[in-house]
């Protein structure tokens, strides 16, 4: 073991006088001074400025629909259903015409854990995990039906 | 008749008005500063930048429920923050805050409410009652925090009483008189202010006027992480806000008290030079005020930048320092103004 640091004794004049001028205590003082630049905080106002995370967050779910002609890209395979492992998911389909069509798709985000297995499982790009980390409500409508899941996340936008 | 009951009135009223609008700006202020000092912005959601945020406290703590805790002695729990507010607006009486003086419908009013012979007396006097409102607000509450509180208070505001009782005497022996106006007046005749004549007596008064309003760094007796919150823990509500008024005025009298006696009053710097006389053109209230928003902004660098005394540590500063250093000032500046006559 070796000491960190080496004891020099200093003058007993020069530790008095910074004692009696509380030389300290001003080099204190000009520190906290110079600190005060409030045009360099980056602090975020949060309603206003959100902050920017990463493609990859997987916040809530989204069932993405073709931008051409509206449909479903969902081909209700349910694989989701048996790649969560929290069972969150339940897929209802019908036999139209030989192909499964979806018809209601409920999401439970109360016990969701947003491990993304469901949205990897999925082979379209119908499931998806977005953005969204606002997900605090006021009621406990957990259970996400076919509709709220198709809006996606609404953002509130706040002006001040 | 009009110059002795209309006048006061209405200049009691713009100043009890004008400090009550401080105070509550003084907790904006210093809410913000230390923010600044500490890499961060303090309030900014109500209203631009925050600015309506005391109005937002205000109405919050008016409509907060009043708790009476349970064995306490409701007459005096209600009289405590009465008792340390009303010395703390009091003493503004005798606050000089200008000496120019214009005259309204032929009646003479001056810009201080009323000049007293033995105004540092009166402010030193009504000062120590604000120390009876602390105790009896901690011994009503029945309660073990705010009866440790307020006694370490109490007692901590005694004892640098004293020290400030002295630094005040050094000033004294120049002036030759305790009338506030005459005070500044006797700077304004010697051509230099009073912190420069006497700089121990200013630095004493600076430290006993810290101590005696309980702020950083000798607020022990009210910090939040070692007393729970020292003597106004069981108050909620309107008397919180009676107590948090007292504390802020308390502070806006010692820096205008400060400013009186040390740093020249209404006075512009070095009143008394030809060559600086354009500094004369602004008026002697905006001396005062930007003289006594330094101190406050004083304050709250303190606040920023110390961690606070233990209080052991803060009594034997009080008590073995500042007293000796205090009265070997006194002494010394009645020894050379004898022999330097």
């Amino acid at each position: 073991m070796y000491r960190l640091t080496t004891f020099r004794p200093k003058s007993f004049f020069a530790e008095f006088f910074k004692s009696l001028f509380f030389v300290d205590l001003i080099k204190g003082l000009i520190v906290t001074f110079y600190y005060q630049k409030p045009s360099e905080n980056i602090t975020e106002q949060y309603p206003k400025e959100r902050p920017r995370v990463a493609e990859r967050f997987r916040g809530a779910p989204r069932l993405n629909k073709d931008p051409e002609t509206g449909e479903t890209l969902c081909i209700a395979c349910k694989l989701c259903q048996l790649a969560c492992p929290i069972d969150c998911i339940e897929v209802g389909s019908e036999k139209v015409e030989k192909k499964n069509v979806l018809t209601t798709f409920t999401y439970d985000i109360g016990h969701c854990m947003y491990c993304g297995l469901c949205e990897d499982a999925c082979p379209t790009p119908a499931l998806e995990l977005t953005q969204d980390f606002e997900l605090a409500s006021y009621n406990r409508d957990f259970i996400w039906d076919r509709t709220r899941l198709e809006n996606g996340p609404e953002i509130v936008k706040y002006k001040k | 008749m009009v110059e002795y009951f209309v006048i006061p009135a209405v200049q009691i009223v713009v100043v009890f008005l004008a400090v009550s609008v401080m105070v509550a700006y003084m907790t904006y202020l210093e809410r913000k500063v230390v923010a600044f000092m500490q890499a961060r912005l303090g309030p900014m959601r109500v209203g631009y930048w925050g600015l309506l945020q005391p109005i937002a406290d205000a109405v919050k703590l008016m409509i907060k429920e009043d708790i009476i805790p349970a064995g306490a002695d409701k007459l005096i729990f209600t009289l405590g923050p009465v008792i340390t507010l009303i010395p703390a607006f009091a003493v503004f009486s005798v606050i000089p805050f200008s000496g120019s003086q214009f005259s309204v419908f032929g009646y003479k009013v001056h810009l201080y409410i009323t000049d007293v012979n033995v105004g540092i007396l009166f402010i030193l006097a009504l000062s120590s009652i604000g120390v009876l409102g602390i105790i009896l607000g901690g011994w009503s509450s029945n309660s073990k925090y705010p009866l440790l509180g307020s006694l370490r208070s109490a007692a901590q505001m005694v004892s640098y009483e004293v020290a400030m009782g002295f630094s005040v005497v050094s000033v004294l022996l120049y002036t030759h008189t305790l009338s506030m106006v005459q005070i500044v007046e006797a700077q304004k005749n010697m051509g230099w202010w009073f912190a420069v004549i006497q700089p121990i007596g200013f630095i004493i008064y600076l430290i006993c006027g810290v101590a005696e309003t309980n702020r950083a760094p000798f607020d022990l007796p009210e910090a939040e992480s070692e007393l729970v919150a020292g003597f106004h823990t069981e108050y909620s509500g309107f008397r919180f806000a009676l107590y948090f008024l007292a504390e802020y005025a308390n502070m806006i009298l010692i820096s205008s008290i400060a400013v009186t006696l040390f740093w020249g009053g209404w006075l512009a710097p070095f009143p008394n030079v030809k060559a600086l006389a354009f500094l004369q053109v602004i008026p002697g209230l905006i001396w005062f005020l930007l003289k006594v928003y330094f101190f406050l902004y004083l304050y709250i660098w303190l606040r920023a930048t110390l961690p606070r005394f233990r209080y052991d540590q803060l009594m034997r500063v009080g008590w073995k320092f500042l007293i000796p250093v205090a009265m070997a000032n006194v002494i010394l500046t009645a020894v050379l103004r004898l022999y330097l006559k």
